[in-house]
């Protein structure tokens, strides 16, 4: 383990239980960030997705995904990233392929298309052990003011 | 227009999601399209990929238009060869 949850906290704004990433195994310069989120048998989100039948949302994987792209972002662009700026997901292009359940080690990886002062492109793949669980393609936005219009 | 410039037009077209009919050469991306920051890292992550080049981060404020991105892309290849 590279960073812990709470070196994670220290950049990016989300909290339990909106948190989705536990830690970051491998930050390769500022082109490449690993992440990993441990999904758990009691997640909240198991109760109503679905009852009986508990699969992780991909929409959730979508924000893990996310997350750890703002660990990239902040690894390319760590002065911003210490201002406590605000960010948010544009348009996104993903696939779920398999799903989550829950126990299972689900690792993110994101590669850096493109980072600018105000926004980032990023390259996702999610995988469950030897199994690709999601791709993506993120544009993400980062707002220095407190209000995003 | 050459096939380079069609092609560089069809691009944005499609990212903006607009008419490559209206997407004239000195239309300016953030004043009469409303580019933000969004769609321009959209089309420079796009440009960046379809002609394996870099546009460093302070060019991009400076590409105001399809004629600009155009006379960059020309630059950029003349630099190349």
């Amino acid at each position: 383990m590279i960073w812990d949850k709470e070196k994670i906290k220290s950049v990016i704004p989300h909290r339990e239980p909106f948190l989705f990433i536990d830690e970051i195994t491998e930050i390769e310069g500022t082109q490449r960030v690993v992440a990993v989120k441990y999904v758990g048998q009691q997640e909240s989100f198991f109760q109503g997705h679905f009852p009986g039948a508990p699969i992780m949302p991909g929409v959730l994987i979508l924000e893990a995904m996310a997350q750890a792209s703002i660990v990239l972002y902040s690894v390319c662009k760590p002065e911003i990233a210490q201002s406590n700026p605000k960010y948010y997901l544009s348009k996104s292009k993903v696939e779920f392929l398999s799903p989550v359940l829950p126990g299972d080690k689900l690792v993110l990886e994101i590669n850096k298309v493109k980072v600018i002062d105000s926004a980032g492109v990023a390259d996702a793949v999610a995988t469950v052990g030897d199994r690709v669980v999601a791709k993506a393609n993120l544009i993400f936005g980062i707002k220095i003011d407190t209000r995003i219009k | 227009m050459n096939s380079i410039e069609a092609e560089i037009s069809k691009m944005v077209s499609d990212i903006l999601e607009v008419e490559v009919e209206k997407l004239t050469p000195d239309v300016d991306f953030f004043t009469d399209l409303n580019v933000d920051s969004l769609k321009a890292i959209e089309i420079v992550a796009a440009f960046e990929k379809k002609y394996r080049i870099i546009i460093p981060e302070d060019d991009i404020p400076k590409i105001r238009n399809l004629g600009q991105l155009i006379d960059y892309t020309k630059t950029i290849k003349k630099s190349d060869a």
